[in-house]
């Protein structure tokens, strides 16, 4: 579960200089300072040039947990792999989930993160009854739900104060297991086929495809699953096996090893295909938590992940349009994922969420080309109304970012003014 | 199983008090801090410690640790951890410091450990683990004070142990190689030597279930201080370590 260095972002790349700080109980930074949880996000929403990165992640002590309505109240700087862990014996799990469980309680609501539960059940700050945030300049909040701060806060990007401490709803399950059904689609070039799946797959509580952006038919794997009773063995997550020892040199991560890779994938899929099976949650959930340090696969140079949201109605054309422009441009990309969001309205002023069809693709180290390629993408995002999403973010325009959020000026005027970070200064930069 | 946890607020401590917690133990904790004790006592009992007990004084007096003992009402085991790393340079020009550490360290921690050796001797067993530390198994130039604390408590406890062997009471010796503060555990180990506060923790539990009588966390710092002590003192006194 660590990353590499504190100052990099999990998708790398880049380095910045930090003065690290751990977050105390009562006092701040009188400089400027970042929140930081523990650094999952890809992009530079989790660094600070220049600045203090304020550590919370060992604040992650549990408050108080009320058995009969599944409400935790916990320091933020609790990660939902021990949260989880601890509540899953007793019958609970988190109502939102990301793809990693090394996500603390306090990134997931500045994120406003989403699952593969998202089309039933919103997003994490969805959940979220209360916090406590502290600030620079008003001390300390308690933000219920009526307070100004609220909107603010979930998906403001850790920008509106130090969130100390949250009260949240957890989902009531069956046991440690999911029951998965696997199915193949494509290979018309076109997600008439995941949107068809997807649509009858409605009221599966958790949907989410696979899709091989660089094969021309757009073929994919569509998973499906449920919560269910399982081994008490899976309780507790399998400690990871793997750890990955050394970066990925550069000849491994061209477009051929991605277009071998996805092969093997997808070959490996169509065998389990129609099957009914039942796996540990962790498994289902955090397939990439199983190897430590996994960004080292994509090489010391890092990756970016591109994962952009179209509406429903602009879906079933503008998916297709931009993976076709983007393997026509020779971006290579590994197998990508693709998930329909439902309608529950995101909580988050800056929320990434909206109904419609969100696809999230990896980059290695991305050149200039394949830069130009990105950028014409987020156009055609823009141009239907859709939105790239900042938590994964370290590349788009300033002139992009005001255009997919153009309410950013008011999570500005909430924004603590000691807190800042390496993405909100370029994104709101003039121009 | 009822624990009596002595500084309760160390890191070791807290890694300790959150797996016994989740195993269904009931927990009685002292330390200093009354507000970070209670927010330590909140996480046991939602991580599923069956009773949680919090007492906030100051375990370093002896007066409190003789009414504070006579007050338990059952233990079956026990951890004293609380400590403080003495700077070797103040201990130079102020005795009074030099005094008080030692007082710490040494005095406070043996007369608990003798202490709940008595009670848990008195009724039927126990197991208690004193944190000690790999400092005390050598004097070095770099913690001279530290070390003489240690060193004391580690001769203490081997002694303890043979005094309660035949009453049923078990003396476990922890002696801890350096630990990764969590910033530093979190990004990547500092050393390869360190070892982390929950790993310290999983062997100290390991080590009371077990019946161990010395356990080196990092179980390699054996073989380290195996040959630290080996040393000829002519050339140890020479190393500025």
């Amino acid at each position: 579960m660590t990353p590499l260095s504190l100052d990099q972002p999990w998708g790398r790349g880049f380095t910045v200089e930090h003065t690290h700080e751990f977050a105390s109980d009562d006092t701040l930074p009188e400089q400027s300072f970042l929140p930081r949880g523990l650094g999952r996000s890809y992009g530079d929403v989790c660094v600070n040039d220049g600045g203090v990165l304020l550590h919370n992640f060992r604040r992650d002590r549990l408050i108080s947990f009320d058995e009969v309505n599944g409400v935790l109240r916990c320091e933020a700087g609790a990660s939902l792999a021990d949260i989880a862990q601890v509540m899953l014996p007793r019958g609970w799990f988190p109502s939102v989930v990301p793809g990693t469980r090394y996500v603390t309680v306090g990134g997931a609501i500045a994120n406003d993160i989403h699952g593969k539960n998202h089309h039933l059940a919103g997003t994490f700050g969805k959940s979220v009854l209360s916090m406590k945030v502290r600030r620079s300049d008003l001390g300390v909040q308690e933000v219920d739900e009526n307070h100004v701060l609220r909107s603010a806060t979930i998906a403001g990007l850790g920008l509106t104060g130090l969130i100390d401490e949250a009260t949240f709803l957890l989902n009531r399950v069956p046991g440690p297991g999911i029951g998965q059904e696997t199915k193949l689609f494509g290979g018309a070039g076109d997600i008439d086929d995941y949107l068809a799946l997807d649509t009858a797959s409605a009221s599966w509580t958790y949907t989410v495809g696979w899709i091989d952006t660089l094969d021309r038919g757009l073929r994919g794997v569509f998973f499906r699953g449920e919560h269910c009773e399982g081994s008490d063995e899976w309780l507790t997550p399998q400690p990871a096996k793997f750890a990955m020892p050394i970066d990925a040199p550069r000849w491994a991560l061209g477009r051929w090893s991605a277009k071998a890779f996805n092969e093997l994938y997808f070959r490996a899929q169509s065998m389990n295909t129609a099957k009914r099976e039942t796996i540990p949650l962790w498994q289902f959930f955090f397939p990439l938590d199983a190897v430590t340090a996994w960004n080292r696969a994509y090489g010391k140079r890092g990756f970016v992940q591109y994962q952009f949201v179209v509406p429903r109605e602009a879906s079933r054309e503008t998916v297709p349009k931009i993976l076709s422009h983007l393997r026509e441009s020779n971006v290579a990309s590994y197998l990508a994922v693709i998930k329909s969001f439902g309608d529950v309205a995101s909580p988050g002023l800056m929320s990434f969420p909206m109904p419609g069809v969100t696809v999230a693709l990896d980059v290695p180290a991305p050149n200039d080309r394949d830069r130009r390629a990105l950028d014409r993408a987020d156009a055609m995002v823009a141009d239907v109304g859709g939105r790239v999403y900042p938590a994964k973010d370290a590349r788009m325009s300033n002139v992009m970012f005001k255009r997919f959020f153009p309410q950013w000026e008011q999570l500005e005027a909430a924004r603590d003014p000691l807190i800042s970070s390496s993405f909100w200064r370029r994104v709101t930069a003039a121009g | 199983m009822h624990i009596v946890i002595i500084g309760a607020t160390s890191g070791i401590a807290q890694a300790a008090v959150r797996q016994w917690a989740s195993e269904g133990n009931s927990l009685t904790l002292f330390g200093r801090n009354a507000s970070e004790l209670e927010r330590i006592a909140a996480d046991a009992r939602v991580r599923g410690a069956s009773g949680v007990y919090v007492h906030a004084g100051d375990i370093t007096s002896i007066s409190y640790i003789e009414i504070a003992v006579a007050q338990l009402e059952k233990i079956d085991q026990a951890l004293v951890a609380h400590g403080s790393l003495t700077k070797s340079q103040r201990v130079e020009t102020d005795a009074r410091y030099f005094a008080d550490e030692i007082n710490i360290n040494l005095v406070s921690a043996a007369v608990w450990t003798q202490l709940i050796a008595n009670a848990m001797a008195k009724r039927g067993g126990g197991s208690v683990a004193v944190i000690s530390s790999v400092a005390g198994d050598r004097g070095r130039y770099a913690n001279h004070a530290y070390g003489a604390a240690k060193a004391g408590l580690t001769a203490f406890c081997d002694g303890l142990r043979a005094q309660m062997l035949d009453r049923k009471v078990h003396v476990v010796t922890v002696k801890p190689g350096p630990i990764d503060t969590p910033m530093t555990a979190h990004v990547a180990k500092k050393g390869a030597l360190s070892g982390t506060s929950e790993q310290c923790a999983r062997d100290i539990i390991k080590g009371l279930d077990k019946r161990r009588d010395v356990v080196y966390s990092p179980w390699f710092w054996w073989g380290i201080m195996r040959i630290v002590r080996a040393i000829p003192e002519r050339i140890a006194k020479r190393l500025k370590w």
